[in-house]
């Protein structure tokens, strides 16, 4: 029973900290229709953001997401402002392609800076458990979900409260007629990108101190979070919230129940099923086909 | 119109960003193209003549980038050696080097295209078993001479090649049998009782693993966990809580590389659960990026298997180490000492034959013959397996120390059992 309950823990701060990296690439699809491969090379560039700032003056991991989410914020709009923009409004295919590219240059730009090696923050918690009776939760986890909840609810605040929010909304409803009571479309596009890529230094942070890291990581992370919005409902951000919980627990209990070899095929079966089952995904919205119809 | 302005403007930018991104992590002195990176040398000594031409495909970028970059080291520091004591046969030596990506598909290419296009003299090995598996099958089929510097998993030598030859001491299954032994032969009391076995799906790794499982359940330490991991795996959580839930005293990692290594290292602290004795394949053999990974205070008694230690008495070591630091300002790493030995097996039977012409005569030399490396004295069996024992190893007070065979060992205590990790 307590393996149990320990293996459901462990998925769920594993979930928690898939949801905050998943966040961002949520919201840009769903306002933009443009999917960020790069995202996982973004999340790489915050760990070694953080990593580097931590290993040259002590500042803690944790601080340092107050300062490498703004970096990531500013990085977001320049990369908007120089490439996406010329792509906004083509199919998403598109932006794959683009964005596949630009995390290819990211990888390099990165080892270049810091070579191919493997780099990890480890202040005194990295290795360390908060302890319930006989249940276990791992520090980084646990400050990694906190993260995740305060992420999600500025990111709830953003879009409820603020005017961008509902200019956000609005566009990611109906471009033309968001345009037409004076919203204007690529700003919103552009403020969105750089919130989403600011949310990969957040989660990049907090990574960095789970999980050792090199410039090639990122392949590991897209695959993941890809698998968590497409069960979710790509653009749904409580969708992506919930395929993370579901996707952590659904990999540990794999891990424990049936064998550590299969846990890694998870994300993969997930897509499988749910876009043969249901093409919007749990939360997400009628695809656009179906709306034609 | 101001779009295609702007385009324009932007294209030499982004030129610049992918130019850089072809050279990422080479920050030593020898300048690089994109793929094939030819390094000829300024010569010295007395070499003249055609250039005897190298070729090998090593995985400078990807997955396997570290070791590559550090086998390219490796091969570089022997050419330069060579070349600056009168060269081969008398002949310079020039290396000629492709980058596989650590891609299967990439190394058989490339290794297609040294022998085909840039028709190279001799080829060398490149990094890894997963690699190694399909290239030498490439050099097999045009007849050449194969020394591969890391490549021991028992796939490599199953499949009747006669020009393939592993430049290290041993073969995977046998990469542990020091320890083995070694926790075989504890006195009752302190022998341990169970045994928990976790291996990467790697044709190296796991076979690391089998072979002490095979040998600890001969001396009767009965096995409670066993399992096969992809070796993508980065969260070992629940595979940590799930070891420790059996209690084993000995958790031996067929790990493939440092990652994988370092994540069950670090779920097992957060999990609070250390071993008696800990194993693992390759990835304590990375030094301070090892240490500084899972924190140096968690190495404290944590074994491993090496072909090289820095303070061998091996001939050409003192050499090896002066051209290396000279070169580099730094250490060699296990790798680039095995890209060295790898192309000193080769330097050895190029020399006793006389001759770069005939192929089969250097490979039927080699079988027939053991070679000095700085890794010891190699020789090989019929299907290219070395015959040799590696070294084992153990990290003590923050260094990595030999502790077994007794002729060899640079620490003449063994830490046992292994302290707590630092987080439990």
């Amino acid at each position: 029973m307590t393996q149990l309950i320990q293996t459901i823990v462990l998925g769920l701060l594993l979930g928690g900290v898939y949801a905050l990296l998943a966040s961002g690439l949520t919201l840009i699809f769903g306002v933009m229709d443009v999917i960020n491969v790069a995202q996982g090379a973004l999340i790489i560039l915050a760990a070694f953001m953080t990593w580097a700032m931590w290993s040259e003056t002590g500042l803690d991991p944790l601080l340092g997401v107050l300062v490498v989410t703004p970096a990531m914020f500013l990085i977001g709009f320049g990369i908007y402002m120089a490439t996406v923009r010329w792509i906004q409004g083509k199919p998403p295919s598109t932006s794959v392609i683009l964005t596949f590219g630009l995390a290819l240059v990211i990888e390099g730009v990165m080892g270049m800076v810091w070579t191919a090696t493997l780099h990890r923050s480890t202040p005194s918690y990295f290795d360390e458990s908060f302890r319930i009776g006989d249940i276990y939760l791992r520090k980084g986890q646990v400050y990694g979900c906190a993260i995740a909840v305060g992420v999600l609810a500025i990111l709830y605040v953003i879009l409820r409260v603020t005017w961008l929010g509902r200019a956000i909304r609005a566009v990611s409803a109906n471009m033309s007629s968001a345009r037409l009571v004076g919203v204007n479309p690529s700003t919103v596009a552009a403020l969105t990108f750089a919130v989403g890529v600011a949310t990969a230094g957040a989660g990049g942070s907090i990574a960095s101190v789970l999980y050792p890291f090199l410039p090639a990581s990122h392949y590991q992370w897209i695959s993941r979070l890809l698998g968590i919005i497409v069960l979710g409902g790509m653009g749904s951000l409580p969708g992506a919230i919930v395929g993370a919980l579901l996707l952590g627990v659904a990999e540990t209990m794999t891990q424990i129940y049936i064998s550590p070899q299969w846990a890694t095929m998870v994300p993969w079966a997930v897509i499988l099923i749910v876009l043969l089952v249901r093409p919007q995904g749990l939360m997400g919205q009628k695809l656009r086909e179906d709306v034609a119809l | 119109m101001r779009r295609i302005v702007w385009l324009l403007a932007l294209l030499p930018v982004l030129l610049a960003l992918v130019l850089a991104a072809g050279c990422g992590g080479d920050d030593d002195d020898e300048g690089d193209g994109g793929g094939a990176d030819t390094t000829a040398t300024d010569g010295g000594g007395e070499a003249s003549g055609d250039p005897i031409r190298i070729g090998a495909s090593l995985p400078l970028t990807g997955d396997f980038a570290e070791p590559g970059e550090a086998a390219r080291r490796g091969y570089e520091v022997w050419m330069e050696m060579v070349n600056d004591s009168g060269g081969l046969l008398g002949r310079p030596v020039e290396m000629v080097i492709k980058d596989d990506q650590s891609d299967q598909n990439l190394v058989v290419t490339d290794y297609n295209a040294l022998i085909d296009q840039d028709q190279v003299d001799l080829l060398l090995g490149t990094f890894s078993s997963l690699l190694n598996i399909p290239a030498s099958a490439v050099a097999e089929r045009a007849q050449m001479v194969y020394v591969e510097p890391a490549g021991g998993s028992p796939d490599m030598f199953n499949r009747g090649f006669e020009y393939l030859f592993f430049a290290q001491q041993a073969t995977a299954p046998h990469q542990a049998d020091l320890f083995s032994e070694w926790v075989g032969g504890l006195p009752e009391g302190e022998k341990p009782a169970t045994a928990a076995y976790i291996a990467a799906d790697d044709p190296f790794g796991a076979p690391v693993a089998e072979g002490i499982q095979e040998q600890l359940e001969a001396a009767g330490v009965e096995t409670v966990y066993s399992e096969i991991y992809p070796p993508e795996t980065v969260n070992f959580d629940a595979i940590a809580s799930d070891i420790a839930a059996q209690k084993p005293d000995v958790i031996a990692q067929g790990s493939a590389g440092l990652q994988d290594g370092v994540n069950l290292i670090t779920a097992l602290s957060a999990a609070g659960y250390s071993p008696k004795q800990m194993f693992q394949a390759s990835t304590p053999s990375f030094a301070d990026q090892y240490s500084d990974a899972i924190g140096v205070e968690n190495t404290e008694g944590i074994f491993y298997a090496v072909s090289y230690h820095v303070d061998a008495p091996t001939p050409g070591n003192p050499e090896f180490l002066e051209a290396y630091r000279a070169k580099f300002n730094e250490d060699p790493p296990e790798d680039a000492a095995d890209g060295y030995a790898a192309a000193q097996v080769l330097q050895a039977a190029v020399e006793a034959v006389g001759s770069i012409d005939d192929q089969a005569a250097l490979k039927d030399w080699l079988h027939e013959n053991s070679v000095e490396t700085i890794l010891g004295e190699l020789s090989w069996d019929e299907t290219g397996a070395p015959e040799q024992a590696f070294l084992l190893a153990q990290w003590q007070n923050g260094d990595e120390e030999i502790v077994l065979p007794e002729e060899a060992a640079t620490s003449d205590t063994i830490v046992n059992p292994k302290p707590p990790w630092s987080g439990g």
